[in-house]
């Protein structure tokens, strides 16, 4: 019963991270039609901004919000400079179909070596404000943290904006509607253009975020997040690839399910549980678990 | 039709023959890198054939070529087989994987395919250490034997040159047979109208599958050249830059171009390597920032050959003469 409950917990706390991630691959695909891989090096590089901060204020409450900042402006500048011209490009021929993919592995690769380059690729410690140490309930001790409280709230925080500025604000309508039909939104007036640019941005800040609550509990180096765009994509796709709420439960589904197989069956899984749930998803859900409206051969 | 297929055969033997005589005037360096750029270029082919003409993307090829090394590796550790057995039951064994990969990929396109992939390329090092049999992070040795004495005096790196030249030789005549036969011919009928190529009676699944299977045995077979230079099979070997390197070297030269591309991909890949090697040994970086600056520019080469020439530079200056006849010509072709 013990294990039941401490499975349950970490898997909510773990999921959520990946739920950010996922949330993060979903908006860029939304409004761009893009798998964005380069996005564990954007989310590690907003880590190391974070890590800065921590060095230089010892605040871990002023990193989480200056990470999720850089993380924003380094998307829009990759969206810009890089995705933008480059779907002008690379329309015809060979490479049409793989451009995009072909190009975010490139990125991800400048920025794994940049940040090597620039931080070393030895291992950084992100100490967490709050304790690590389970909780103590009478005589047992559960591996639940409040660390893993924190991670939980922040992530629900920034879910709960998210999903406000989505359905509530003129803002979020004119993403949905740059995301749905950007023909017709254009010619109702939205710059999509600009809209798909702040589609960008709010996903480099939540993968900015996934990265500096991951941290704390592992070490951070230049390749330590590549894991997490595993799982994100893998949380992503269980959620159908285009829809937000889709991203949120895929990630709690895969949190879960990770940490039920780690409890049970062994840690020595963890590399393969998500391999295997992504294969089973495609092949029996290929809308995932919730249904979207697209083929998978969009 | 049968001219053309001797006269290529001719043009592969001519190209053995000058790398062979060519291997006994070079240095111990020089051959190793012959073998590095051989295993480079069976690796391009298998994502020439794979992307460049059946429209698929694998990131997941340096798992294949890992699995295809383990294969061998295992193989001459446990059985003691020959050498040239262990290489036919690596390719096998790599293309068994893709079929099981294949099977799913031919349901999934582009960027799920690619996550899939890139899945596949993260959680495959990773379960190695599970299993002590596979040797852990330290791997295991791989022994490529040595000539046979007819051959005389040989030295081993010769010998390894030898090898991965002519498993490289062997594979670009295979990928190219392929290539232009009516697999090939439906490859691209798929990758250019997959419903047109429906109507005309293609089974685009089954299409798309038989290309995953031979790219996942060509990239094994790439796997056990690379382990033989290495001499050792180890996790590290394979990491996700390998398969990076490898769609580097594919997309430089154009991503459909097996010959010249693949050899102009490997070439640059390796010459890459040199050149960063001497200017930070020149300037006494250490190996670390070395190894750094090199992925930083392969990386970079890729975003840029990409966004600059994204069909390769033949197509590029195609591309600008047709333009430029167009223009002269008032409109008229």
């Amino acid at each position: 019963m013990n294990q039941f409950i401490s499975s349950i917990l970490i898997g909510f706390s773990q999921g959520s991270i990946y739920a950010l991630m996922a949330l993060a691959l979903v908006l860029v695909f939304r409004s761009t039609r893009v798998v964005n891989f380069a996005q564990a090096g954007q989310a590690m590089v907003s880590t190391y901004i974070g890590w800065e901060v921590i060095n230089r204020t010892g605040s871990y409450w002023l990193a989480i919000p200056i990470a999720a900042l850089g993380g924003a402006i380094l998307a829009v500048i990759v969206q810009n400079f890089l995705m933008r011209p480059l779907s002008k490009r690379t329309s015809e021929g060979a490479i049409a179909p793989v451009a995009n993919i072909i190009v975010t592995l490139g990125l991800l690769g400048v920025l794994h070596s940049g940040a090597a380059i620039i931080w070393g690729s030895e291992e950084k410690l992100l100490t967490s404000p709050v304790s690590t140490n389970g909780f103590k309930i009478g005589e047992n001790v559960y591996p639940f943290s409040a660390t893993d409280v924190l991670i939980i709230i922040t992530s629900v925080i920034v879910m709960l904006i998210f999903a406000f500025i989505f359905k509530k604000t003129n803002l979020g309508l004119a993403l949905r509607a740059a995301a749905f039909q950007p023909e017709i939104s254009r010619l109702a007036g939205i710059r999509v253009d600009r809209v798909q640019t702040i589609g960008w941005a709010f996903s480099g800040a939540a993968g900015a975020v996934a990265g500096v609550l991951i941290a704390p509990g592992s070490y951070l180096n230049p390749y330590s997040l590549d894991i997490l765009l595993v799982f994100g994509f893998v949380a992503a796709v269980i959620g159908g690839l285009d829809s937000l709420v889709g991203a949120a439960v895929g990630g709690i589904v895969l949190g879960l399910t990770l940490s039920f197989t780690s409890q049970y069956v062994g840690t020595a899984l963890t590399f393969v549980v998500p391999f295997v749930v992504l294969l089973v998803v495609l092949l029996l859900r290929p809308n995932g678990l919730l249904g979207g409206r697209s083929s998978r051969n969009a | 039709m049968h001219n053309h297929h001797r006269r290529r055969l001719i043009g592969f033997a001519i190209v053995g023959i000058l790398l062979f005589l060519l291997s006994n005037r070079v240095g111990v360096l020089r051959l190793y890198q012959g073998s590095t750029v051989s295993m480079y270029v069976i690796a391009i082919g298998s994502i020439v054939l794979l992307t460049g003409f059946s429209g698929q993307i694998s990131l997941g090829n340096g798992a294949f070529m890992a699995l295809g090394a383990y294969i061998a590796v295992l193989l001459q550790t446990y059985l003691s087989l020959p050498l040239v057995l262990t290489f036919f039951v690596a390719v096998l064994g790599a293309a068994f994987f893709g079929l099981i990969l294949g099977v799913a990929a031919a349901r999934l396109s582009g960027p799920y395919l690619a996550g899939t992939t890139l899945a596949l390329a993260v959680a495959l090092p990773s379960l190695v250490n599970q299993f002590p049999v596979l040797g852990g992070e330290q791997g295991l040795m791989f022994n490529a034997g040595s000539a046979p004495e007819w051959l005389g005096e040989v030295s081993r790196f010769k010998w390894l040159f030898w090898i991965s030249t002519l498993a490289a030789i062997i594979a670009c005549i295979g990928i190219q047979n392929i290539l232009k036969s009516r697999y090939g011919r439906t490859w691209k009928a798929v990758r250019s109208n997959s419903t047109a190529a429906e109507l005309s009676g293609i089974s685009s699944a089954r299409s798309k599958v038989l290309a995953f299977v031979i790219s996942a045995g060509i990239a094994g077979l790439a796997g056990v050249v690379l382990a033989l230079t290495a001499g050792t099979v180890a996790p590290g070997a394979f990491p996700l830059s390998l398969s990076f390197a490898i769609i580097t070297g594919a997309v430089i030269a154009g991503i459909s171009s097996l010959l010249p591309g693949s050899v102009v991909g490997a070439v640059v890949l390796v010459g890459m390597s040199q050149l960063v090697g001497t200017f930070t040994s020149r300037f006494q970086m250490g190996d670390i920032l070395a190894e750094n600056l090199k992925e930083l520019i392969v990386s970079a080469l890729l975003i840029l050959a990409v966004v600059f020439t994204p069909n390769g530079p033949g197509e590029k200056i195609r591309a600008m003469r047709e333009h430029r006849k167009h223009h002269s010509h008032g409109g008229v072709r």
